[in-house]
């Protein structure tokens, strides 16, 4: 039985992401209501861009402008 | 041989109140004497932080473009680190500066600026705000009382109980055309009624029939958590 993948936020659209830490709206998209990273499975990003992605949130993180937890 | 920084500055409000330009030239000026040059340095905006920093809630991002030699790095950031004034900072190697950000430089260092007044401290989000009132949980229960409040006489308005903001006007008003004695049935009246305001429910299937519609998209959101 085929493993079925729900909720893919971005599926394969690795064309043009804006990937940075001050774009903190796009990147809220990725965070559980906890604060987690979502995984590859869940973002479907592609390798490159996943961290890009937890680059970002750990810069933005840092600066305060996402929260660790919650 | 020098590279081209991006920095990020998150400068306390205190010191943001005092004046702006000077709180954006402490951190130019240190930059400088590390043997920077700035080639842009603009407000990003004031926001609330997504926790505390110290006792501090919220904060003044300052958004800089910077060339500064390697070597200078270390002693750059030990200064920032001692910092009272400047609560993090980070600072990243770019290519180059983006595009517009020159412009959006230019125009503060215009004469005519003037930058906003930083909020209190527990003061909440003006985009919070915005998103609360948006959003449909909110207006289905807000909007039968609102509407009862704007298709509702005098007597409704009287009540205040729901808003405070109307009650001061409208005691002021009673203090000054009627005695005290009489704004004490004035205040019990509206008791009364208040059931018969809350008793349109005929009107309330009407705010529910146009909500689903918004509310299916939320319906969906947790599917998506939970997967």
């Amino acid at each position: 039985m085929a493993r079925r993948v729900r909720g893919v936020i971005a599926s394969k659209n690795c064309d043009d992401p804006i990937i940075d830490y001050k774009s903190v709206e796009y990147l809220e998209k990725f965070l559980t209501p906890q604060g987690q990273i979502l995984s590859r499975r869940r973002t479907g990003f592609c390798t490159q861009c996943q961290r890009q992605l937890k680059k970002a949130i750990k810069r933005a993180r840092h600066v305060s402008l996402l929260p660790f937890v919650g | 041989m020098t590279q081209i920084y991006e920095g990020m500055f998150l400068l306390e409000n205190q010191v943001v109140r005092e004046g702006w330009k000077e709180a954006k030239s402490y951190v130019t000026g240190m930059l400088e004497k590390h043997g920077g040059s700035v080639k842009t340095a603009r407000r990003w905006g004031e926001r609330r932080l997504a926790y505390p920093i110290g006792s501090n809630r919220r904060a003044t991002f300052l958004l800089t473009y910077y060339e500064l030699p390697p070597e200078a790095i270390t002693a750059m950031r030990r200064d920032f680190d001692l910092s009272e004034n400047v609560m993090r900072y980070i600072s990243l190697c770019v290519d180059e500066v983006p595009e517009g950000e020159q412009a959006l430089s230019d125009a503060e260092l215009d004469s005519s600026y003037v930058a906003p007044e930083p909020l209190a401290d527990d003061a909440p989000d003006p985009s919070d705000e915005a998103e609360q009132e948006d959003s449909p949980r909110g207006d289905r229960r807000g909007r039968p009382s609102d509407g009862d409040r704007k298709e509702g006489s005098t007597e409704t308005k009287a009540e205040g109980a729901t808003d405070g903001a109307e009650k001061p006007a409208e005691t002021a008003e009673a203090a000054t055309t009627e005695a005290p004695a009489t704004e004490a049935p004035a205040t019990e009246a509206p008791a009364t009624e208040a059931p018969a305001t809350e008793a349109p429910a005929t009107e309330t299937p009407a705010t529910e029939a146009t909500t689903p519609e918004t509310t299916t998209p939320e319906t969906t959101t947790p599917e998506k958590g939970e997967a």
